[in-house]
């Protein structure tokens, strides 16, 4: 079905298909629509119908919030049930040459471990090789699960087979509770993406600030993978606070460890709990603090700002103290600050 | 008019904002820089977040949604941001802020906020102000491009191309947004797209040769105008790569 979108400063015409979310078809097709969650939680990917008619797969989504105008909808959410003609309020671009498109495909889950007692990780094996920038997140749906999940991949690898998740076990959270309710090696998912604009890329050549909480470690973990492989932390400094509530939720510790970059400092911070003294034992060449993951970043990194781009991930409180402490402590400018905010 | 009050100076903390509505049924938000006054429209230009909640160091004031930032003194976008605010000057009497007017679509335009006074009052003085009702067609392809406009309400929409080869060209929805400036440039002499108005709309119309003249004899303004026109057609014609 042709879908016509018109941008403030041009327009667009693309072809979805039959029960695909109109975002989603654009994004294929190398248009960059707006959007950040891209699962109905932000809002940024509202549009105004001007003919036509599209299917709401998600009316109660929590970003709809922001599209309660007639006529204003959630294109990650909704379907084309005719030819559409649409209106998005902001400047929308082409991707970039040698932006990776994100595209729908299929995999199968391999290698599921259990990093704690609510954390899983596993790797997607891809039915295709794809491309994707460091920090990107992917969009997951189980067969027989409706609607998606966003996870950020926590490896780096071009060209490659398998997208790497760890997923938080979460109250009522549809997908958490497939994947923590039976063993689901070899199940297939269906995978959109890659998604996400926090993204780096080793020609940045400033200090990296990597900000922490919980799962949104994965992110990170994508990044540092790509500037290790890079040797970013030769030429420029690193430092990852990564924010749990005690040494019972904390995973990727001997991944971290493996890093071994003089010039990469890595601060687990535990909000709930004093520094075992074990800990400090077990992993010499981690740093712990107690506090909540902002608060230690603020006090370690204090005169530390010099040209510095900072990446945020985590919960969305989490995400926000992090970015207050970034604006107006760091006095860091907005475009060095970068962040998803999806939960 | 009766004066319309705002709000109380001791309200707004310092270096700290707050949501107001004016008498009359304005909302603004109020910023207390260093126990200067600034008001703004309440709800950033992006995407419907109430101002109030963003965050403000005293000189910048940031949406906290998508860090859109502008300058506190002027309403002008910094950083990512992709518009300016529009400024409501306040006027104090001892401990009361009341509206100082509303600021004209030249100021809050991104072509000409923050010029010289001097010069801003010369280009005032060529701006006609124009009623259409929604449908009506400002210009058509081929139509010579003589003045250039700055809207002040409504949306336009544009159209590049003739007849049933016509394609959206973008619309135009903001106060201040300048829209016909073909009749800014040298080697432009005629429309390459056609307006119309989606909308009842009030203009600006200005003739683009006097507007150059004006620019010609202020220099300094002339200059900041120029690269603002050009960051602003690079910013319509952009296509990958050339963002």
């Amino acid at each position: 079905m042709r879908i016509q979108v018109n941008a403030r400063n041009r327009g667009y015409d693309f072809d979805a298909q039959s029960g695909e979310r109109v975002l989603y078809a654009g994004l294929r097709t190398g248009i960059d629509l707006p959007y950040e969650c891209a699962t109905g939680t932000c809002g940024t990917c509202k549009a105004k119908l001007v003919s036509g008619r599209v299917r709401d797969r998600w009316p109660g989504a929590p970003g709809r919030k922001f599209a309660r105008q007639a006529g204003e909808f959630l294109m990650c959410q909704c379907e084309a049930e005719e030819e559409l003609t649409l209106e998005v309020s902001k400047f929308v671009y082409p991707m970039e040459p040698g932006a990776c498109v994100p595209q729908t495909c299929r995999g199968t889950v391999r290698s599921v471990r259990r990093l704690t007692h609510d954390v899983i990780a596993f790797a997607l094996e891809l039915e295709r090789l794809r491309d994707f920038d460091a920090g990107q997140f992917a969009l997951l749906a189980p067969e027989g699960i409706d609607g998606y999940r966003a996870y950020s991949m926590c490896n780096y690898e071009r060209g490659g087979r398998s997208f790497d998740f760890v997923v938080k076990r979460k109250p009522d959270g549809a997908f958490s509770e497939w994947l923590f309710g039976a063993d689901r090696d070899g199940a297939r998912l269906e995978v959109f993406g890659p998604l996400g604009k926090a993204t780096f890329e080793p020609g940045l050549g400033k200090n990296l600030l990597c900000i922490a909480g919980g799962s949104g470690i994965a992110g990170m973990m994508s990044i540092l993978a790509r500037a290790d492989a890079a040797d970013y932390f030769s030429r420029h400094k690193g430092y990852l606070f990564f924010g749990i509530r005690t040494m019972r939720d904390a995973f990727f510790l001997q991944e971290l460890s493996n890093f071994k970059e003089a010039n990469l400092a890595v601060t687990v911070a535990l909000s709930e709990e004093e520094i075992p003294e074990k800990t400090k034992q077990d992993w010499p060449v981690l740093k712990f603090e107690k506090g909540l993951v902002h608060e230690v970043a603020k006090r370690e990194m204090a005169g530390k700002y010099q040209n510095v781009r900072a990446y945020v991930a985590g919960p969305p409180p989490a995400v926000d103290a992090a970015i207050r402490v970034l604006l107006l402590d760091a006095k860091l400018t907005t475009d060095n600050i970068r962040y998803d905010k999806f939960s | 008019m009766a004066k319309r009050m705002v709000c109380r100076v001791s309200d707004i903390p310092e270096n700290g904002l707050k949501e107001c509505e004016a008498e009359g049924g304005l909302k603004l938000v109020v910023a207390n820089a260093g126990g200067e006054f600034f008001g703004f429209q309440a709800i950033c230009p992006h995407q419907e977040v109430p101002l109030c909640e963003g965050l403000f160091d005293g000189a910048t004031l940031t949406c906290h949604m998508h860090l859109w930032q502008w300058d506190v003194r002027t309403g002008a976008p910094l950083g990512i941001a992709e518009a300016p605010l529009q400024r409501y000057p306040l006027e104090r009497e001892g401990d009361a802020l009341y509206l100082g007017g509303e600021s004209t679509a030249l100021d809050v335009g991104e072509l000409f906020n923050g010029l010289a006074g001097a010069t801003l009052e010369k280009l005032v003085s060529l701006a006609k102000k124009e009623s259409h009702p929604a449908g009506a067609l400002l210009y058509r392809p081929g139509d010579p491009a003589e003045d250039f406009f700055v809207l002040d309400s409504g949306r336009i929409e544009f159209l590049i191309g003739r007849g049933d080869r016509a394609a959206p060209g973008g619309f135009m929805l903001r106060k201040g947004e300048v829209f016909g400036w073909a009749a800014l440039l040298e080697g432009y002499p005629a429309r390459i797209a056609s307006a119309r108005c989606l909308e009842d709309a009030s203009l600006l119309r200005i003739n683009g040769k006097a507007a150059l003249r004006v620019l010609e004899s202020d220099p300094a303004s002339g200059f900041v105008v120029m690269r603002r026109l050009a960051a602003l057609i690079a910013r319509y014609l952009a296509t990958s790569g050339a963002k």
